[in-house]
C-alpha cells in the first residue's frame, strides 16, 4: 500500500510531511504571470497565453529533503481594473510571487508597487520573490540586473530572473520560496504528516 | 510610476506609444508592417513541449466524428424554416416558435444574421450613423486603453484562424472596435475580459456590427454588462450573491459541500458572467448558450451558472478545493460531459425552477450599475489618465473589495480543505474511503462528505487528529494514536518545536509530554484519561504517528474537551487496491471493525498498512 512518505515499522521512519501554502502572483498585465504559473506546473509554455480574467487557480507539489510542499497557486488578472480584486487573493498568502518584465521599466515600477502593498497589507510573515520574467529577451531588457537585486535586497524578497518561455529559474524560485517558508509553524495553511505503517500478520501493535 | 520622467513628459510618452500602436494596426500587415517573428505564429505552433522536450502537435481528426456530421445534417435540415423566419421576421420574433427555435439552436450559417436582428443592430447603426468611425478615430488618438488593447489583441483567440496572423485584417477590426468602444463608453474604457467578446462577435459579425452589438450587450438593460466591466465591477457582486440564494435553495448540500472546501462563488462565476461561459465550456456549447443569452438577456448568465453546477452537483461532491476549481475552470470546458441539446433542455427546465421560485431575476439594478453618463461624447483623458499614474481606489471600489473579502473570509472560516485520498481513480474501490481533513482556524467539527460506505465521516479540525465516523458503526474511520487532549497541560504550551529532524520525533522531548495510557489501565474507562508514561509498544505509536505541535500554535485556547474526548481507535484493514501504490497524497482505507479505545493490543490477522493523517 501506500509506501510513498510513508514508513515501515518498526523505524516508525519516514514521514510524508506535507505543507499546503497559499501563494498568489501579481504584477503588470502581460508581464508573464500565467505563463510561469503554467510552466511550473505544466511544463508548457504558450507564447499567446490568453488575459487572465478574474484570477485562475493552479496546484503544484515541490519536495524537499524531509518535506511535500504543496502550492495553491492564485494567478490573478493584471489589468489595473482588477487590482481592487487582489485583497481576496493575497489575504492569507503565505508567499508571493511578484512579477515584471526585463524589458519594460514601467512593469519594475509596478513590482515596486506590489511590493509595497504586500507590505502594508498581506499578513507580515509572507514570503515575497521578485521575478523579472522574460529573461529570453535580454537583448531588450530595459531593468537591470543589479537594480533589481540592490532593490530585493533592501526589502528582503527573493530575487531571480526568470523565463517562462526558456523555463530558466521557473521551477528554482518556486523551490527557493519552498525553502524558504517556515514549515512546522502555524504560517502554513496547513501542515499535515501521512504515515504508513505497514504490519506483517501476526504483528501486534 | 517612471521616476525618472515628470508628468509632461510622460503623457508625451504614452501619446507617441499610442501613435505608435494605432500606426500599426492601420498598416496591417502591408508592406513595411514590424512583426517581430514570434507574433506570428507557424500554423504549427499549437502545440505543447514535454517535460523530456518533445513536441506534441495537436491535431484535429481528419474528418468530421459522427456526431458533428448529425449535428451539420440538423443544422441544413432547419436552414429553410431559418430562412423563412428571417424573411418574415416581424411576424415570428417573440413568438413561442421562434423561441424554441432558438433553443434548438441558431444554424452556424445564418447566426449572425440572426444575432443582429436579436441585437437590433440595424437600429443602433441607422440612429448613430458615422459614430462609429468617429469614434474609431478619436479613439486611436485620445484612448489610454490603447496599450492594453494592444497587448490583449496579441493574445486573444490565436488558436483561431482569423486571429491568427498578427495585425490580419481581424485583429485590426478587433483592436478597431475595443479603442473605438472605449471611446464611446468612457466609464467602462477597456477591460480584460471584452477582447474575447468582441472577438466572439467578429467571428459572427463585421465590424461595425460587432462594434454596436458589443454596444448593446454593455447598455442595453437586458444585457446590461455595463455593471460588470465597470470599476469596482458592483454587477458581480450582486449577481455571485443572487447566485448564492439559488444554490441556497435549490442546491443546498452542494453549496454546503462548496464552502467546506473554501470555494467562494466568486472564484469561478467572475468570468462565467463576464463573458457568458467563454472559455468555460465547449465553444460549440457557448454558441448555444449565446444564442440564448442574447435571447433572453442576463437572466441566463444565473440561470446556466445553476444549471452548470446542478447536471455536475454528483461529480463535484466528490471533489475537494483543487479539483473542484480544475473542474470547473479546465475540466468542462475540455467536456462538458452531457450532449447539448440535453444541456439547453436542463437550461430551459432551471429557467422554469427559478422563475417559479421567483429567483430567476436579481431584480432592477441600483442607479450606480448603470451608465452615468452619455455615450460617444469626447472628453480629452486627464493627465493623470493619459500618463497611466496609477489612480487610488474610488470609495465605491474600495467598499465593494472589502465586501467581497468579508465572504470569502467568512467562508474560510467555516471550512478549509485537504483531501488524503483523491477517491476519484477508479483504482480505489468503494470501500475506499475518501478522507477530507478539515483544518480550520478554529475548532469545529465538520460533516464530511465521503465515500457511500460512511455517509457522515466528521473530522476533529482542530489538534486532535482523532477522525470518527459518525455514520455507520462498521464502517470507517481512522485514529492517529492518542487525541492531543493527553497532553497535559493543554497542547499549546507544552511541547519545544523539534526541528524538523528525522523521526522518532515526539517523544525526544521533555518534559514528557506524550502519556499514552497502558492498555491495562482503560479497560474501565469509556473515555481515556491517562497519564502514566508509555510504554514501549505506546512509545512506538507516539514516535511515530505524532509530529508536536508548535508553541506558537494558531489555536491559542486549549482544544475544548468534548472534542477530544474518546478518541477511537480502529482496527483496519487491507484495502483491496492495496498492491497499487496510490498517488502521493492519496492513502487508501477500509476499516470493516471498531475496535475499542486503546484496547491493549491489536493484532494484526493479515498485513495492513495504515495510513496515519496527523496535523502539525
Amino acid at each position: 500500500m501506500a509506501q510513498r512518505g510513508g514508513a515501515q515499522r518498526p523505524s516508525g521512519g519516514g514521514q510524508g510531511k506535507i505543507c499546503q501554502f497559499k501563494l498568489v502572483l501579481l504584477g503588470e498585465s502581460a508581464v508573464g504571470k500565467s505563463s510561469l504559473v503554467l510552466r511550473f506546473v505544466k511544463g508548457q509554455f504558450h507564447e499567446y497565453q490568453e488575459s487572465t480574467i478574474g484570477a485562475a487557480f493552479l496546484t503544484q507539489t515541490v519536495c524537499l529533503d524531509d518535506t511535500t510542499v504543496k502550492f495553491e497557486i492564485w494567478d490573478t488578472a493584471g489589468q489595473e481594473r482588477y487590482h481592487s480584486l487582489a485583497p481576496m487573493y493575497y489575504r492569507g498568502a503565505q508567499a508571493a510571487i511578484v512579477v515584471y518584465d526585463i524589458t519594460n521599466q514601467d512593469t519594475f515600477g509596478r513590482a515596486k508597487t506590489w511590493v509595497k502593498e504586500l507590505q502594508r497589507q498581506a499578513s507580515p510573515n509572507i514570503v515575497i520573490a521578485l521575478a523579472g520574467n522574460k529573461a529570453d529577451l535580454a537583448n531588450k531588457r530595459m531593468v537591470e540586473y543589479e537594480e533589481a537585486q540592490t532593490y530585493a535586497e533592501e526589502n528582503s524578497l527573493l530575487f531571480m530572473e526568470t523565463s517562462a518561455k526558456t523555463a530558466m529559474n521557473v521551477n528554482d524560485i518556486f523551490l527557493a520560496i519552498a525553502k524558504k517558508l517556515p514549515k512546522s509553524d502555524n504560517n502554513a495553511r496547513s501542515c499535515w504528516m501521512l504515515q504508513v505503517i505497514t504490519f506483517k500478520t501476526g504483528e501486534t501493535m | 510610476m517612471d521616476a525618472g520622467l515628470s508628468e509632461d513628459e510622460l503623457v508625451a510618452r504614452a501619446r507617441e506609444e499610442r501613435a505608435t500602436i494605432a500606426s500599426r494596426y492601420r498598416l496591417g500587415r502591408e508592406e513595411g508592417a514590424v512583426i517581430d517573428s514570434w507574433e506570428d505564429p507557424e500554423l504549427e505552433i499549437y502545440h505543447t513541449t514535454d517535460r523530456y522536450g518533445f513536441i506534441h502537435d495537436g491535431r484535429l481528426p481528419q474528418s468530421r466524428t459522427k456526431e458533428e456530421s448529425k449535428q451539420l445534417d440538423l443544422e441544413i435540415s432547419r436552414l429553410p424554416k431559418w430562412l423563412k423566419m428571417i424573411k418574415s421576421w416581424d411576424k415570428y420574433w417573440g413568438k413561442e416558435k421562434f423561441i424554441k427555435r432558438v433553443y434548438k439552436g441558431i444554424p452556424d450559417r445564418v447566426r449572425g444574421i440572426v444575432w443582429a436582428r436579436l441585437l437590433f443592430l440595424d437600429q443602433m447603426k441607422e440612429e448613430q450613423k458615422g459614430k462609429y468611425e468617429e469614434m474609431r478615430r478619436l479613439g486611436c488618438k485620445w484612448s489610454t486603453d490603447v496599450r492594453q488593447i494592444d497587448l490583449d489583441v496579441n493574445r486573444t483567440y490565436r488558436d483561431h484562424m482569423m486571429f491568427r496572423k498578427r495585425y490580419d485584417v481581424k485583429q485590426q477590426q478587433l483592436f478597431h472596435i475595443l479603442v473605438a468602444y472605449s471611446m464611446y463608453n468612457q466609464e467602462v474604457g477597456y477591460c480584460q475580459g471584452m477582447s474575447q467578446i468582441a472577438a466572439l462577435l467578429l467571428m459572427y459579425l463585421n465590424e461595425e456590427d460587432a462594434f454596436w452589438a458589443l454596444s448593446a450587450l454593455m447598455a442595453s438593460p437586458k444585457y446590461a454588462m455595463h455593471g460588470f466591466f465597470i470599476p469596482g465591477f458592483p454587477k458581480l457582486l450582486r449577481y455571485q450573491q443572487h447566485h448564492d440564494k439559488i444554490l441556497e435553495k435549490f442546491l443546498p448540500k452542494l453549496k454546503k459541500h462548496l464552502e467546506r472546501n473554501c470555494i467562494d462563488s466568486g472564484l469561478y462565476t467572475l468570468k462565467w458572467f463576464f463573458q457568458c461561459f467563454l472559455d468555460r465550456v465547449p465553444f460549440p456549447l457557448t454558441l448555444r448558450l449565446w444564442d440564448v443569452f442574447l435571447l433572453e438577456g442576463e437572466r441566463l448568465l444565473l440561470a446556466f451558472a445553476y444549471t452548470a453546477l446542478k447536471l455536475h452537483r454528483r461529480q463535484i461532491a466528490r471533489l475537494d478545493m483543487d479539483q473542484i476549481l480544475d473542474y470547473l475552470q479546465k475540466k468542462l470546458e475540455k467536456n462538458f460531459g452531457y450532449e447539448d441539446d440535453y444541456v439547453i433542455e436542463s437550461l430551459e427546465k432551471a429557467m422554469e425552477e427559478l422563475r417559479k421560485a421567483k429567483l430567476d431575476h436579481p431584480g432592477a439594478p441600483p442607479d450606480h450599475e448603470l451608465p452615468q453618463q452619455p455615450f460617444g461624447m469626447f472628453t480629452e483623458p486627464s493627465v493623470e489618465k493619459e500618463s497611466g499614474v496609477r489612480r487610488d481606489f474610488t470609495e465605491e471600489e474600495r467598499l465593494i473589495t472589502e465586501r467581497l473579502m468579508k465572504r470569502t473570509e467568512t467562508i474560510a472560516l467555516n471550512g478549509s480543505h485537504l483531501s488524503v485520498d483523491r477517491g476519484q481513480s477508479p483504482l480505489y474501490s468503494a470501500n475506499a474511503l475518501r478522507l477530507n481533513l478539515c483544518p480550520s482556524s478554529s475548532p469545529s467539527f465538520f460533516s464530511l462528505a465521503s465515500s457511500p460506505h460512511c455517509p457522515s465521516l466528521s473530522c476533529h479540525s482542530s489538534f486532535s487528529p482523532s477522525l470518527r465516523c459518525a455514520g455507520k458503526q462498521n464502517s470507517i474511520a481512522v485514529s492517529h494514536a492518542p487525541s492531543l487532549h493527553h497532553l497535559s497541560p493543554p497542547c499549546h504550551s507544552i511541547i519545544h518545536p523539534s526541528p524538523l529532524s528525522p523521526p522518532p520525533y515526539a517523544l525526544a522531548c521533555s518534559p514528557p509530554c506524550l502519556t499514552v495510557s497502558p492498555p491495562s489501565s482503560l479497560s474501565s474507562h469509556s473515555s481515556p484519561s491517562l497519564s502514566t508514561p508509555p510504554s514501549p509498544a505506546h512509545t512506538f505509536h507516539a514516535a511515530s504517528m505524532l509530529r508536536v505541535p508548535h508553541c506558537s500554535s494558531p489555536f491559542s485556547s486549549p482544544v475544548s474537551p468534548p472534542l477530544c474526548s474518546s478518541p477511537t481507535f480502529y482496527k483496519v484493514s487491507p484495502s483491496s487496491s492495496s498492491k497499487v501504490p496510490p498517488p502521493i497524497g492519496h492513502s487508501v482505507f477500509s476499516f470493516p471493525t471498531p475496535i475499542s479505545p486503546f484496547s491493549s493490543s491489536v493484532t494484526a490477522s493479515q498485513d495492513v498498512s495504515v495510513v496515519f493523517v496527523l496535523w502539525l
